[in-house]
């Protein structure tokens, strides 16, 4: 019997902490069984279309966010709320948890793809081109702050207290320069590796986000495989994400000074009147209506 | 049936216009709000994707006459008028099978996604992607009426490529 | 690659040969690919579907398109051309010259070639026709040749795709940009002008010393366009997407104000055309990018990479082959598969080589916007067939000798390194 291929579809580069992660720890892991072939840069599947894909048996991997996840199942969007997660342990915490079970069923059920493990993505911060110190929501205020263009990403700049603006990513970095936005939201890698710091002045550190990424598999593909296969290409899906996740959480903390270096200030607010302000947000708003009872309290107790 | 066939043109050329106008407006308000009240607005970019994609298809399948669509002319303008006719004849039969076969499959995917609702406005997307199907079906009807007109030996004046010549009027369209 | 891809590109290059639509040859060759290789047919409609759909910076284009369509009923166009004659009509060829140095002003403001070649190009096409001095074929070849002159001077959308997968400065890179850009539209210039003066293309009758300031004046209000789309981009008004409605919105206003000479049935034709036109850009590059897919699924890039790293070249062998394969790749590929597929595997052994990324980036660039303009995949191309009807056979024959400027200019920068990096270094580039 042939190997099966698993073709895998992402719109990050190939240098980014996760495809090196996947081409290194988690490729060499399954190759006796089963082939990995990735495809960076989204040209295989556009960005937020690979769920579908898998769904439909033209692809059998990706990266996939929580926010994409929502636009199928709303319930989702609890997993993309602000400060919900504490750090990159507790994001693993709660995939492991049996909390998770029932997420992870509907995915299968409905869209027969598997959520592997838990990638971390990074604590997304505030970069603005502006000087004005920043301490608590209400200094956010008036603020043109770039997020992603979906509901989702737009109700997180909002709660922030900020005006949040979708920008395409293409177009950002003309746009802060411009002075067209006043800043934008992202982990410190990426204000390094788009160079933003070019183009802005400081990083409030509000970690408002600790963001996350799931590794999927096609549940037909799963299920076409031994036990054992199956405990292996598990154990090298959840080693890749610990070997990112460490590269990740490394290359945050020396990018701090990185990026002072680069002339940037770098600062932390108030944290805890922002995460007053953004919890309370999420819970009045209609996204919580989706989530589960209880969900809340439940991914609290689990943080260390 | 030939003034119910230019009733229709003139019908659907204002539904374009009218989405034209409308992703204008659009633009325009999404700067407004954002530049002169400093209230940007999220919806207005999922808007203005929707109607850039309902005008391309909607446009392309039922707006385009034969000469507005973009062709590589090098070689068919250098052939006489019988030869453009069968290289269209063969063009039209090559199209019209790819469509017809790529036609129930593309149903499915349309289909597909009554489960996934648009990222700001939390829309359907099989109604935002039905449009595909219209156009599909208007290529189809289009290349099959060639293909008739052809066996017919009927001299088919929508289907002529003359280029450039018809802009001698006046304005370039 | 495999049996099934060699067979749709016949498909395609058959179907495109006999002059089927380009946009429903590459649906109907990636339907035949997915039958072949036996996957989802359903796949050629998704890419379409999704190209189109996932478009934002594209959306720019049918503002453009209408924005050029105004000035054209709208008067602005009339008395455009009206000043332009009065300034360089005396000169050989002058209204050609006046498309290229319009086409710089605008590559300051746009950020993709397309935009320009559907905006402005439409307007100056119509002026050089207008004097029945020029060709169709030659008005639209200078035309999408200058075009390409508008993503190498900042902003710029392609030198941005560059800047995520190489790592590199999107400011220095910008910076890198502008004396290339320069050096193309001089190089544009003089062609032109030899051109001019071979076939005699008379100048226009030089209009009298005194009736200059009328002239600037009545002319006014067109040429403060581009100061006001500056002006709206560089003080973070509008992104430069975002500029093309504000072009359609002023270009409206002025034909209707100052102008009166725009009644709201020619408005309506004017949307009406505009909306065709759209539709027919749109469908050409939303096909093309199916095949973004069809690449990406037979893994071309990887093999090209790994033939690279077979061949084992210096420094200046390796640039100069990826600069001919950049090119080839040109006359099939879009511009943005080309930079965000295809460089990347390039750019490790450029790295190791000590080629600068800056250099190579600007160089790359440069090299991907000549692909615009050539057959038989080239966007800007379908662009002026698409909006002006002028057949792309008269296009091309008239084109060859821009490409050679362009080519000459290409060169240069890839010999010369200093042409790109002086003006990045002199605002403090370590590279
Ligand atoms: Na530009
Ligand atoms: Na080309």
């Amino acid at each position: 019997q042939d190997k099966p291929v698993l073709r895998l579809s992402s719109v990050n580069s190939a240098t980014d902490q996760r495809a090196v992660a996947l081409e290194t720890v988690f490729g060499p892991a399954i190759k006796d069984f089963a082939t990995f072939q990735p495809t960076w840069g989204g040209t295989l599947f556009k960005q937020g279309t690979e769920l579908e894909a898998i769904s439909r048996g033209n692809l059998e991997m990706s990266i996939a966010s929580a926010q994409e996840l929502s636009n199928f199942f709303p319930e989702f969007s609890v997993f993309s709320a602000g400060y919900l997660h504490r750090d990159a342990a507790h994001q693993v915490a709660v995939f492991n948890d049996p909390l998770m079970q029932p997420f992870k069923d509907k995915a299968e059920a409905e869209l027969g793809v598997k959520l592997l493990t838990v990638m971390y993505l990074g604590r997304r911060q505030v970069n603005l081109n502006s000087d004005k110190e920043i301490k608590t929501p209400a200094d956010m205020a008036g603020f043109k702050l770039r997020m992603p263009p979906s509901d989702a990403w737009q109700f997180l700049g909002k709660s922030l207290g900020a005006n949040p603006v979708p920008v395409p990513f293409a177009e950002l970095y003309t746009a802060l320069q411009t002075g067209a936005v006043d800043g934008q939201d992202n982990p410190l890698p990426t204000v390094m590796d788009a160079k933003f710091y070019e183009v802005t002045k400081q990083i409030v550190l509000t970690s408002h986000l600790v963001d996350l990424n799931y590794l999927t598999l096609s549940k037909k593909v799963w299920d076409g495989l031994s036990p054992e296969n199956q405990a292996k290409l598990q154990k090298a899906a959840d080693d890749a994400a610990e070997f990112g996740r460490q590269n990740q959480l490394k290359k945050e903390d020396e990018l701090v000074e990185g990026l002072k270096a680069k002339g940037l200030k770098i600062y932390e607010p108030d944290l805890g009147a922002f995460r007053s302000t953004v919890q309370k947000a999420y819970l009045d708003s209609d996204f919580s209506k989706a989530w589960p009872a209880d969900i809340v309290d439940k991914i609290n107790a689990l943080a260390k | 049936m030939k003034q119910l066939i230019a009733g229709l043109r003139r019908g659907t050329e204002a539904v374009a216009a009218a989405m034209l106008a409308a992703l204008f407006f659009v633009f325009l308000v999404q700067i407004a709000a954002r530049y002169l009240f400093n209230v940007p607005m999220g919806w207005t970019v999922e808007v203005c994707l929707t109607l850039w994609l309902w005008l391309v298809f909607w446009g392309g399948g039922l707006c385009l006459r034969a000469s507005d669509h973009i062709r590589f002319d090098l070689l068919y303008l250098s052939v006489n008028r019988p030869t453009q006719r069968i290289f269209g004849a063969i063009a039209a039969l090559i199209i019209l099978i790819a469509f017809a076969a790529s036609f129930l499959p593309t149903v499915d995917y349309v289909w597909f996604y009554k489960i996934k609702r648009s990222n700001t406005l939390g829309i359907r997307l099989h109604y935002v992607f039905g449009i595909y199907l219209l156009f599909m079906i208007a290529i189809m009807v289009r290349y099959g009426n060639v293909l008739l007109n052809f066996l017919r030996r009927k001299e088919d004046i929508q289907g002529q490529i003359i280029g450039y010549a018809r802009h001698d009027e006046g304005a370039i369209k | 690659m495999s049996q099934a891809f060699g067979l749709a590109l016949l498909v395609l290059g058959g179907l495109a040969a006999i002059g089927a639509p380009i946009a429903l040859s590459m649906v109907t060759a990636a339907v035949f690919y997915l039958f072949l290789a036996g996957q989802d047919m359903s796949l050629a409609s998704e890419q379409f579907i999704q190209a189109v759909y996932d478009s934002t910076l594209l959306l720019a284009v049918p503002l453009f398109i209408a924005a050029a369509n105004i000035m054209n009923v709208g008067a602005i166009s009339d008395r455009l051309l009206e000043f332009c004659k009065a300034m360089v009509g005396r000169f050989k060829g002058g209204m050609a010259q006046v498309d290229i140095l319009v086409s710089l002003i605008f590559s300051g403001m746009s950020g993709s070639a397309v935009a320009d070649a559907a905006g402005v190009g439409q307007v100056t096409i119509k002026m050089m026709l207008k004097t029945g001095h020029y060709t169709p074929g030659f008005a639209g070849a200078v035309v999408a040749a200058s075009a390409t002159i508008g993503p190498i001077i900042p902003p710029s959308i392609p030198m941005v795709l560059y800047a995520l997968v190489s790592n590199t400065s999107i400011g220095y890179l910008f910076l890198g940009g502008v004396v290339p850009g320069l050096m193309m539209t001089l190089a544009l210039m003089a062609m032109t002008s030899v051109i001019a003066h071979r076939r005699g293309i008379p100048a226009e009758e030089a209009v009298p010393l005194r009736q200059i300031p009328g002239v600037t004046l009545r002319a006014m209000p067109a040429l403060m366009l581009p100061v006001i789309l500056l002006g709206g981009i560089y003080g973070g008004a509008t992104t430069p997407t975002e500029a093309a409605a504000v072009a359609a919105l002023y270009a409206l206003v002025v034909s209707a104000l100052w102008y009166r000479s725009l009644s709201l049935k020619s408005l309506y034709g004017v949307f009406v055309d505009s909306a065709r036109s759209s539709a027919s850009v749109g469908l050409v590059i939303g096909s093309a990018l199916i095949f973004n897919y069809v690449v990406a699924a037979e893994r071309i890039p990887e093999t090209l990479s790994q033939f690279m790293v077979s061949l084992d070249l210096s420094r200046g062998g390796f640039l100069a082959f990826t600069m001919v394969l950049f090119l080839f790749l040109g006359f099939f590929l879009d511009a943005t598969t080309i930079i965000l597929v295809v460089i990347p595997l390039f750019l490790p052994t450029a790295m190791a080589l000590g080629i600068d990324p800056v250099h190579f980036g600007v160089v790359s660039v440069v090299n991907c916007m000549i692909g615009l303009i050539t057959p038989p995949y080239g966007i800007l191309l379908f662009v002026v067939n698409g909006t002006t009807g002028i057949p792309i056979k008269a296009i091309v024959r008239e084109s060859v000798p821009f490409l050679i400027a362009l080519l000459l200019s290409l060169v240069a920068i890839a010999l010369f390194p200093e042409l790109v990096l002086w003006l990045p270094r002199l605002f403090g580039y370590e590279g």
